[in-house]
């Protein structure tokens, strides 16, 4: 098994939307992320459901700085599905529920003039906890029970990304961004036909490059909606409303 | 004598914005917002300065005695409470006393000096928020309905991007949702129900018969009161006690000070301040107000003091 590219979360537009005096901002958001990984024998396809708040600090509207404490879950599709025919195991997907993890990032903002800039950003998450399934099955005729550990996930994400703003505050942005991941995973038990083994492995992703694409839209009385897509081998989507103080 | 007593810590109150109290337990009261009755003082303030009205035409000042002065807006309301225990609550103020002097402000003197004041601001912010449903209880008893919605609001607002709390993104100008001042022992108080007699509790200083009740319901109101470990909810009154309390120390050493008989100060103060407190709860409830001006109705019973 390999490569659980939970990337760390939305990105947001590359200028802060905190005041230009300097302030903070705070956001609640949601991302639905999914993407592919692989180890030397399988693919696999990884979802996660994320809910996660953030404060941020920015001033001048060209940098910012910002920590995110959230819940997400992991769903691993087919990781308990065997390459044995004398394997079988009660169900293929590896799930569980939400786990906390935390975010840091920082990003910086270089305006062209008052419509376009540039900008970047790098940010990283690291999963307080372990994400743990279990599963049980009949080898040969013997059954069996094992648990599959996903420990010390993390991830790093960096990115490029150009900003256009719109008349009435409305920002939209896009560009490449590069991450890595990694993971370790252990499966209590050797069963075969189940990739995972009983040594630990180290994960990482496979593709390692994406793009983003989002909008923050200025609402009422401070508040701000973010929209972001992003694209790797699979497609995540999610958003934040901001608050401005 | 009490009446200078009592005015100096009122006059204190309203420069102070809250009603310093010797507990451990206790949020400082905030201010009232509504004004109060005038004070004759301010009255003697304004003979003391006459610089301050010298932009005024002159044959206002000189026709000042033709004026017939309405008395009615200077008139001082005294709230009194029986204090049949008072050798009891003597005993118990000074345990308190002694508690804030030895205790409590030392600890919260070095709290103060490590902990920054926006992150002490931010643990006073969290706690409130966990009030709410306090609040949120008697503003529906109280029939105040935009006051429950406001505190609904707040609590949502502040627990979402507010970061759980420690924020107050809802006060903010923009958003303008202020905290509802209101306790279960104002609700008795709107309806009527006078504060019985004085009491001090150890601990949660001064109160009354009718505010013991908020007392108790606050224990089942507050989140915080569920924690399943003692000594977790302990040491979150703890922390919400010292915090509090380097948040506002120097306050209760001022009231102190200026009183003759710091006891009688403090229970004529808190008489004053729950009875000030009461009426403006009651001006906000809709059971209370004239249907056709929207103002507190003029039957509307009043708490026995």
């Amino acid at each position: 098994m390999s490569s659980i590219a939970a990337a760390g979360g939305m990105f947001g537009p590359p200028q802060t939307v905190s005041r230009e005096a300097g302030g903070l901002n705070t956001a609640v958001g949601y991302r639905y992320h999914e993407d592919s990984f692989k180890n030397n024998y399988t693919d696999y396809i990884v979802r996660q459901n994320q809910i996660y708040s953030q404060v941020s600090y920015g001033a001048s509207s060209t940098w910012e700085i910002y920590g995110r404490i959230g819940i997400a879950d992991l769903k691993i599709l087919d990781a308990f599905k065997s390459a044995d025919i004398l394997t079988t195991t009660s169900r293929d997907h590896f799930e569980e529920n939400w786990k906390f993890f935390g975010t840091l990032g920082a990003k910086g903002y270089f305006p062209f003039n008052r419509i376009f800039g540039i900008g970047a950003f790098i940010q990283g998450t690291y999963n307080f906890s372990n994400f743990t399934d279990d599963i049980t099955g009949v080898q040969s005729g013997t059954p069996f029970t094992a648990d599959l550990k996903v420990k010390n996930l993390w991830d790093v994400n960096f990115g490029i990304g150009l900003q256009a703003t719109l008349p009435r505050g409305i920002k939209l942005y896009t560009g490449p961004y590069v991450y890595y991941t990694e993971a370790d995973t252990y499966l209590s038990a050797a069963i075969p036909g189940l990739q995972s083994g009983t040594q630990k492995t180290l994960l990482s992703n496979q593709s390692i490059a994406g793009a983003f694409l989002g909008a923050d839209i200025p609402l009422a009385k401070g508040f701000h909606l973010n929209i972001e897509g992003q694209y790797t081998d699979r497609f995540s989507v999610g958003s934040a409303i901001t608050y401005t103080y | 004598m009490r009446y200078y007593v009592s005015l100096i810590t009122l006059l204190f109150l309203l420069s102070a914005g809250s009603l310093p109290v010797p507990c451990l337990a206790e949020e400082p009261v905030q201010a009232p917002v509504e004004t109060l009755p005038s004070e004759p003082a301010s009255t003697d303030n304004a003979v003391d300065t006459p610089a301050q009205s010298s932009n005024q035409p002159h044959d206002v000042v000189a026709n000042d005695d033709d004026f017939d002065y309405d008395d009615e807006p200077f008139k001082e309301e005294k709230a009194m409470i029986a204090d049949p225990i008072e050798p009891f609550n003597r005993a118990m103020y000074q345990v308190n006393d002694k508690m804030y002097f030895w205790l409590l402000k030392p600890v919260a003197q070095g709290y103060k000096t490590v902990v920054p004041e926006p992150a002490r601001i931010s643990v006073k912010n969290f706690f409130s928020n966990l009030k709410y449903p306090a609040r949120f209880v008697s503003c529906l008893l109280q029939a105040d309905f935009t006051g429950a919605a406001t505190e609904t609001g707040r609590f949502a607002i502040n627990t979402v991007w507010g970061i759980g709390g420690l924020l107050d993104p809802a006060a903010g100008r923009e958003l303008d949702l202020q905290k509802q001042d209101t306790d279960l022992g104002q609700t008795l108080g709107v309806y009527g129900a006078g504060h019985g007699f004085y009491i001090v509790w150890p601990f949660f200083g001064p109160s009354s018969a009718r505010d013991t009740m908020d007392i108790l319901g606050n224990q089942v109101l507050y989140p915080l009161s569920f924690l399943n470990i003692w000594y977790a909810s302990l040491g979150t009154k703890a922390v919400e006690a010292v915090n509090s309390t380097s948040l506002r120390i120097g306050e209760y050493e001022s009231l102190i000070e200026a009183a003759i008989d710091p006891y009688v100060a403090m229970r004529d103060a808190y008489a004053q301040y729950r009875m000030h407190d009461i009426k403006t709860r009651k001006a906000k409830s809709l059971l209370f107000k004239d249907a056709s001006t929207g103002n507190t109705a003029p039957e509307a019973p009043l708490p026995q003091e």
